[in-house]
């Protein structure tokens, strides 16, 4: 935990954060009987699992790219 | 569902207890163990969560309880218990016609294939009515209510078929199938939903509530 964090690290962090949100407001929502629920469902909480996963996905293609630039370099 | 929905508040537990191990010590995704616990963590588990989310949201949103939790709803659920037997939706409930847990969404979904996704369709478009309009009362269906969903239950059952009005002509069993002659709106089933008699209404009492 000393060593600064790396690029990819602090993405896996906000990814990780946005699902963590994304899935708090789930469990919510499973619990309160109202159609408003099913839309915060589907609206808050899948927009935020949606980005979480995605961020997580950008980072991994973004890591694959470097690599690839780095091979190239070499 | 009580099984179904604690399968679900675990599988999200868990996800958010591994996640915010990673957010912890981000570190470990250094390592290939690291990447693949970090695969697992971010997009199977958040995927299987949101995946028995959406199915749990889904069978709970066909519950009568979640129908009748929107103001709007109350007196229709009021006249799912009034004494009379020629209403039609308090007889198929208070008879067990229909299931009484899921009563609305029998009688309102459509039979057809994509007939129950149509029937949430139409939720999100009663939410936005509920709060971006102004609901009238009596509230409309969209459509006019289709012979298909009677039929669904009724075709075939001895009762519907050998009913001296549904056979005093011979060709109106084949109208009715055609929806070509409406079972509600033609002197026959026309009593539902009546929401304006309800003040006069005596109840059936359910028992063990």
């Amino acid at each position: 935990m000393n060593h600064p964090l790396t690029k990819i690290e602090k993405r896996i962090r906000l990814s990780g954060l946005l699902i963590i949100a994304g899935l708090l407001v789930e469990l919510i929502t499973l619990r309160w009987s109202h159609p408003t629920a099913f839309l915060f469902f589907l609206l808050l909480g899948g927009t935020l699992m949606a980005a979480g996963i995605l961020i997580y996905l950008f980072s991994l293609a973004s890591i694959g790219a470097t690599d690839e630039r780095s091979d190239l370099a070499k | 569902m009580g099984a179904n929905i604690t399968i679900v508040i675990a599988v999200i537990l868990f996800s958010i207890a591994l996640i915010a191990w990673l957010i912890w010590r981000p570190s470990i995704t250094a390592t290939r163990g690291g990447k693949m616990l970090a695969f697992v963590t971010l997009l199977v588990f958040p995927l299987l969560a949101g995946g028995l989310g959406v199915n749990e949201q889904l069978a709970h949103s066909k519950t009568t309880n979640f129908c009748l939790s929107c103001h709007v709803m109350e007196d229709y659920g009021k006249s799912l218990h009034v004494d009379d037997r020629s209403l039609v939706p308090a007889i198929h409930y208070q008879n067990n016609l229909v299931p009484r847990d899921n009563a609305c969404f029998t009688c309102h979904t459509d039979y057809t294939m994509f007939g129950d996704m149509n029937a949430k369709l139409r939720g999100l478009k009663h939410v936005y009515a509920y709060y971006i309009g102004k609901p009238q009362q009596p509230i409309k269906l969209y459509t006019p209510y289709n012979n298909r969903e009677c039929l669904h239950c009724h075709l075939g059952a001895r009762s519907y078929q050998e009913s001296e009005a549904h056979t005093k002509k011979p060709q109106r069993l084949e109208q009715m199938r055609l929806n070509q002659l409406s079972c509600s709106t033609t002197d026959c089933h026309n009593n539902v939903h009546n929401i304006k008699t309800l003040k006069e209404a005596s109840f059936w009492k359910e028992s063990g509530k």
